[in-house]
């Protein structure tokens, strides 16, 4: 048996444990790469975003999904959970299958530690698992108050300060279906074409190429595919919702400009971040907000390069105590350095990345050793 | 008569969903639908709870009375069942109830690790099975290699031009594919759908005729 016969025969278990390597180290091991955003996540992106501070316009996220595909979807949930709560937007939740309720709940909470002012009934509402997709569905295209009654907590719909200047979907004017399936039909099906409703999908990557004629036809607003789906919505959040500066107070809005400028890349690096970097003009203004612990940064402060830079990893718990909480909180921030449970579609990216290779230098292997072995036999 | 009212009940409702899309009329589609029609499929949501509790204790049970092969992990499924439904009875679903815990814990996990077995699978197969043997496989195998490369920022790096190469691919050529095969599901389920509402289509109704 020669080389090329023994690559064909090669045992599976050594394929497996390359597999498991390529996507484990770059789990572990993070590095800074981009993602480029594509169109449907962009307009996906800048719907939820024209919504931002209306009491008048709100999102649905139905999670059409059990806990197998919550590598894929559960990041793109998290990213636009984030993207309603940085930019005050209105946001209900539901789900049409069991096993997605504890998701719903395992997502807000995660979402909701970092928005201590976010509040159940006010800024957003689970409506739980319901029953009967088709009825619900058309149910609220007429009244969602009544289509659905009481939410995941028992609370009468009526009754929550969020319904105020919320009707059916006149308002509620956009349902993101995050699923393993071509699920999202029935809203294109029931809540679009009868009531004109925006619709949007969050899919795993194997149905992505199901939902592309949707997408194509404009029944799909726009649509996040897989991991990378997830991966780019994080970055726009980072870049757009979460940024401020004394422009943006609130975040700022969507530019093509801004997302090709170099600038943006210290807002979308996955690696740790341990400096933060002022100009002596941003921390002439930063003191000005906090002139109280002007002492306690200049002597914590190192100048480099003609910046005035805090490594806030050598800052104890005693100074941190002493700057405290607001200016801690702030300084912090302007590491950039962003949350793991914010970045984890980029992290698995990575790990894509890696494993994508190696799929394709397998099949490289495997196809090399094909054509040599068959011209072999043929000679023969 | 059994045949003839069970086939009138299915015409009607069948009926009802046919004049609700073409007459968008208030009195049909608000009063008649939404708040009459709708709530009765309501019903049948709790027999299908019963209905599936009874078929999962029923089949696992026998299963266990009859030593059937690999019987003893139906202990396990009954298991789950009961301690499933007295954690979220008892302690509700909410964050730091016993059944978020389990949800965390148990089933997060191992429907992860089974979903994510398909990476090793697939890379398996792309070694032994994707070969370009004909000219069809060859398309399909370069298609492959360059959605698959687009997808990721490394393919970035080998050419700026594979995203739009993938995009052609995904936009013309999988659609045409996708766009035939659901008109053919779709033109197939309005002709069962017709056959049916006349009473040519009778299966449903049993009795093997």
């Amino acid at each position: 048996m020669n080389f090329f016969e023994k690559l064909q025969a090669l045992d599976r278990r050594y394929i497996y444990i390359v597999v498991a390597l390529a996507i484990i180290i770059p789990l572990m091991v993070q590095y800074n790469s981009d993602v480029v955003t594509t169109p449907p996540t962009e307009n996906l992106y800048q719907l939820i975003d024209s919504y931002a501070g209306r009491s008048d316009r709100a999102i649905l996220i139905s999670f059409y999904h059990d806990a197998a595909t919550m590598p894929e979807l559960y990041p793109m949930e998290i990213a636009i959970l984030r993207h309603c709560f940085e930019r005050k937007v209105k946001v209900f939740t539901m789900t049409f299958y069991a096993a997605g309720a504890p998701i719903i709940d395992f997502a807000i909470n995660t979402v909701k530690e970092e928005y201590p002012d976010i509040q159940s009934g006010v800024d957003y509402c689970n409506f739980g698992y319901k029953i009967m997709p088709m009825i619900t569905a058309l149910g609220m295209g007429d009244n969602i108050a009544t289509a659905i009654d009481t939410d995941a907590e028992g609370r009468k719909l009526a009754n929550l300060p969020i319904m105020k200047d919320i009707v059916n979907y006149n308002e509620m004017n956009l349902i993101i279906e995050t699923s393993g399936s071509s699920a999202g039909g029935t809203w294109i099906t029931y809540a679009r074409s009868k009531f004109g409703a925006n619709v949007a999908v969050g899919v795993t990557a194997v149905m992505a190429a199901d939902m592309y004629p949707y997408l194509q036809s404009g029944q799909l607003i726009g649509m996040l595919t897989g991991l990378k789906g997830a991966a780019e919505y994080e970055k726009l959040v980072d870049v757009f919702a979460a940024y401020r500066d004394e422009n943006f107070p609130q975040g700022r809005p969507f530019s093509n400009e801004i997302l090709r400028d170099p600038s943006i890349n210290k807002l979308i690096n996955i690696t740790t971040q341990t400096q933060a970097v002022f100009s002596p003009q941003e921390y002439q203004a930063f003191l000005s907000k906090y002139p109280e612990q002007a002492v306690s940064l200049d002597n914590l402060k190192e100048d480099k390069d003609g910046q005035v830079v805090f490594d806030v990893t050598k800052i104890s718990a005693e100074q941190q105590q002493e700057l405290g909480y607001n200016a801690w909180t702030a300084l912090n921030k302007k590491t950039y350095n962003i949350l793991y449970k914010f970045k984890t579609a980029r992290i698995g990216m990575n790990a894509q990345s890696i494993a994508h290779i190696m799929i394709f230098v397998f099949i490289l292997i495997g196809n090399i050793g094909y054509f040599v072995t068959r011209k072999k036999d043929k000679k023969v | 008569m059994k045949k003839n009212i069970p086939l009138a009940i299915v015409m009607i409702g069948g009926l009802v969903w046919v004049l609700w899309v073409f007459i968008p009329h208030k009195i049909l589609s608000e009063d008649f639908i939404n708040n009459f029609y709708l709530p009765w499929i309501y019903v049948q949501a709790p027999f299908g709870v019963i209905l599936g509790v009874m078929s999962l204790v029923m089949m696992h049970t026998a299963k266990i009375q009859r030593k059937a092969p690999k019987w003893q992990f139906s202990f396990f499924a009954l298991g789950g069942l009961l301690i499933t439904c007295i954690a979220g009875f008892g302690w509700g679903t909410q964050n730091g109830s016993p059944m978020m815990w389990m949800f965390t814990n148990m089933q997060m996990p191992m429907s992860s690790t089974m979903f994510a077995l398909l990476a090793f699978y697939i890379a398996s197969a792309a070694y032994k099975a994707f070969r370009a043997r004909s000219p069809e496989a060859t398309v399909l195998l370069l298609a492959a290699i360059v959605v698959m490369l687009a997808q990721v920022p490394l393919g970035l790096k080998v050419s700026k031009h594979l995203p739009d190469i993938s995009q052609w691919i995904l936009d013309v050529p999988n659609n045409a594919a996708k766009r035939g095969i659901l008109l053919g599901i779709g033109l197939g389920g309005v002709a069962t759908s017709l056959k049916i509402l006349l009473g040519i289509e009778r299966s449903y109704l049993g009795g093997g005729e």
